[in-house]
């Protein structure tokens, strides 16, 4: 295991090249370019504002609901990005797995850091409507980045699995979509997580998800910190499956090149 | 230090058919099943690499040569790490470059400049060592007015040369090099082989794969034949080259004569039948070999099935791979084929036969007055087998020994 990290590190470079790769190349011949990194969580954010703030009245403890949906969608756009471009990522630079041997798994954290800068863009809007709405930030939103951490780790581990299996089951890749539907859904991002009820919260607590986003908004919004027993729990679950998933993908990147 | 750079021992590589999920769950589903029993169906595996070791010493140039099939690309990919081998294990020192397709990571919405630096990380190179080698890269692909431009706008040659250029300048201790230098146009090709000489002086270690004998007999100082996935023969560029050109005969003359084409044709299709073809000296002699300064004559027996205006007779001479190298006609020559007899016997002489050792298969055709539609086809109805200098001395090359003279002016 040590060797396969000492290796990736070695290749470091070559992850920024491919994330430099999908940075630029992804907006060119668009005529909207960065503002798709917009678009998809802002639209979202008026649709979800639509439905359950003026259809139905979801409870937001007095955060108004803009602000409420957005800062859960963009980090869940973020997350849906990452698994459903990591899933694919094998199969997408099929030529080159087939042809040049890197470790393989900088493809997957190179889309997470390409994925990143959308979501920087998209968080420029965040800090207009933080400023519109007249949030006051803590010292707590320091915990953002060690959420986005969890968050990203996460996404790599899940990716870790879903890429490898991709390439040689494509079922995979058509399930993603429908799968990321129904998590969004089971993850607090439109609603908060004190309506759900009590006898479904071990089950949210499984989903590191859940936390990461909660953490956000504990710490964006309500200038605290997250709940932290929620997040070591998040934490533990997240390093179990990277150490599995990571290993699982190193065992099948061996026979990638037949298989693709 | 050792000096050997690579070194394979009893390395296989087999494939399982049908692999992956494509088939349905159903035969998936039984062949787990099979495979739990320990029935592992040996007729499911194609077997790509059987056993295969040899060592490579360092600043060697290895050519590796063999059939359609035989595991060269298998072999190329178990060394620059693509894949895994099935058994056996495999050493090397030094970072493995592969000229393997270049330029298979390229991106064709960004710009030369930004595929340099992308291919260059792909290829192992730190992004210091591609500033330092960028000018070089730029001016030998010689791209330099495009450098900004989307590749996608680039002509196929310009892309060709860009990804061998990057490539070339990987500065890798074990290069592979994979039929490459059919790229590019002449020019250019002068230059890669320009390149991979230097590579050689400066003791890199070099496996390159090629159909072409001359230029592995040209550049290899030692030669790996592959044959269905086992090592035939390893050693000697000339003796290996001669060894592989003689089973290549073995399989020209054990293959049926009557080719595909011919099997085709009917006889109801048939205006002109070819019978036989045979080879003779111009006095009637049989030789095993014929010598390559003297003449050889084919003889060709015909029938007509049914009268056509002004039929023309081709042969066509083709090398042990298939290659085409020439043909000629009678009408190139006047020659009236008379079609009012039932049947005829023509010959044509080569004189002298100036082909270089080696065996040729012989061709011919019967074709309408315009040289269009076949009137009777038979490919490789004769073997020409030659003696004479060879191109394993290095001081022949190609197929053919044309008449010259050298002067000291």
């Amino acid at each position: 295991m040590y060797a396969y990290l000492e290796e990736f590190w070695q290749h470091r470079e070559l992850t920024r090249s491919f994330a430099m790769r999908d940075i630029k190349a992804r907006y060119k011949q668009t005529a909207l370019g960065a503002a798709w990194a917009i678009l998809q969580p802002f639209s979202l954010m008026v649709v979800f504002t639509l439905v359950f703030s003026h259809f139905v009245q979801v409870p937001t403890n007095g955060v108004p609901y803009p602000i409420f949906s957005y800062s859960g969608l963009i980090f869940w756009s973020f997350f849906a990005t990452t698994i459903s471009q990591g899933t694919a990522a094998i199969v997408a630079n099929a030529n080159l797995v087939r042809k040049i041997y890197f470790p393989r798994e900088t493809l997957l954290v190179s889309i997470i850091l390409s994925a990143a800068v959308d979501l920087g863009i998209a968080a420029v809007i965040f800090g207009v409507m933080l400023a519109y709405y007249k949030v006051a930030l803590s010292w707590a939103i320091l915990w953002v980045p060690v959420l986005l951490l969890v968050q990203a780790v996460f996404a790599l581990s899940v990716v870790c699995v879903t890429a490898a299996l991709n390439v040689g089951l494509r079922d995979v890749g058509h399930a993603i979509p429908l799968l990321l539907q129904l998590w969004m859904f089971a993850t607090p991002v439109a609603y908060p997580l004190d309506i759900v009820p009590h006898a479904l919260r071990p089950l949210y607590e499984l989903n590191p998800m859940t936390t990461v986003i909660e953490g956000y908004r504990r710490a964006i919004l309500q200038g605290v910190a997250p709940d932290l027993p929620d997040l070591a729990i998040a934490v533990a679950i997240t390093g179990v499956l990277l150490a599995v998933g990571y290993s699982y993908f190193k065992r099948s990147e061996a026979t990638f090149a037949d298989v693709i | 230090m050792s000096d050997v750079t690579v070194r394979l021992d009893a390395v296989s590589k087999s494939y399982r058919l049908h692999r992956g999920w494509y088939g349905s769950l159903r035969t998936e589903v039984a062949s787990w099943i099979r495979r739990l029993r320990g029935a592992d169906g040996a007729d499911e595996m194609f077997w790509a690499l059987r056993d295969v070791s040899f060592e490579i010493e360092r600043g060697d140039v290895v050519g590796l040569i063999g059939s359609n099939g035989a595991g060269k690309s298998t072999l190329l990919k178990v060394l620059s790490r693509v894949t895994t081998p099935t058994s056996g294990s495999y050493t090397t020192s030094g970072r493995v470059g592969a000229l393997i397709e270049v330029g298979a990571g390229f991106h064709p919405e960004l710009t030369g400049r930004d595929n340099i630096y992308l291919n260059g990380a792909i290829l192992g190179m730190r992004r210091r060592e591609i500033d330092a080698k960028f000018e070089r890269i730029v001016s030998f692909a010689e791209i330099e007015r495009f450098i900004d431009t989307p590749i996608k706008y680039y002509s196929s040659g310009m892309q060709v040369r860009l990804g061998f250029s990057v490539a070339a300048h990987v500065d890798p201790e074990i290069l592979l090099v994979d039929e490459v230098l059919a790229v590019g146009d002449v020019a250019f090709q002068t230059k890669c082989l320009n390149k991979l000489a230097e590579l050689t002086e400066q003791e890199k270690t070099i496996v390159l794969v090629s159909h072409n004998m001359a230029s592995i007999v040209q550049h290899s100082r030692k030669v790996l034949w592959l044959q269905a996935g086992r090592l035939q023969a390893f050693g000697d560029p000339e003796a290996v080259v001669e060894q592989y050109l003689r089973s290549m005969r073995e399989q020209l003359t054990t293959e049926d004569p009557r080719d595909v084409v011919s099997k085709a044709m009917t006889d109801s299709d048939r205006s002109i039948r070819i019978d036989s073809v045979s080879l003779c000296t111009p006095d009637g002699g049989v030789p095993a070999a014929f010598r390559s300064d003297e003449a050889a004559c084919v003889d060709i027996a015909y029938t007509i099935v049914r009268p056509v205006p002004n039929p023309v007779f081709e042969v066509t001479i083709s090398d042990a791979q298939g290659y085409f190298l020439g043909g000629v006609t009678t009408r190139f020559d006047g020659i009236e084929i008379d079609t009012s007899n039932g049947s005829g016997r023509l010959r044509l002489t080569l004189r002298p036969l100036i082909f270089l050792k080696g065996d040729y298969a012989i061709n011919v055709h019967v074709r309408d007055v315009h040289i269009q539609r076949y009137h009777d086809s038979r490919n490789r109805a004769a073997v020409l087998v030659v003696e004479g200098p060879s191109i394993a001395s290095r001081e022949v090359s190609g197929h053919i020994n044309y008449p010259h003279k050298w002067e000291v002016l």
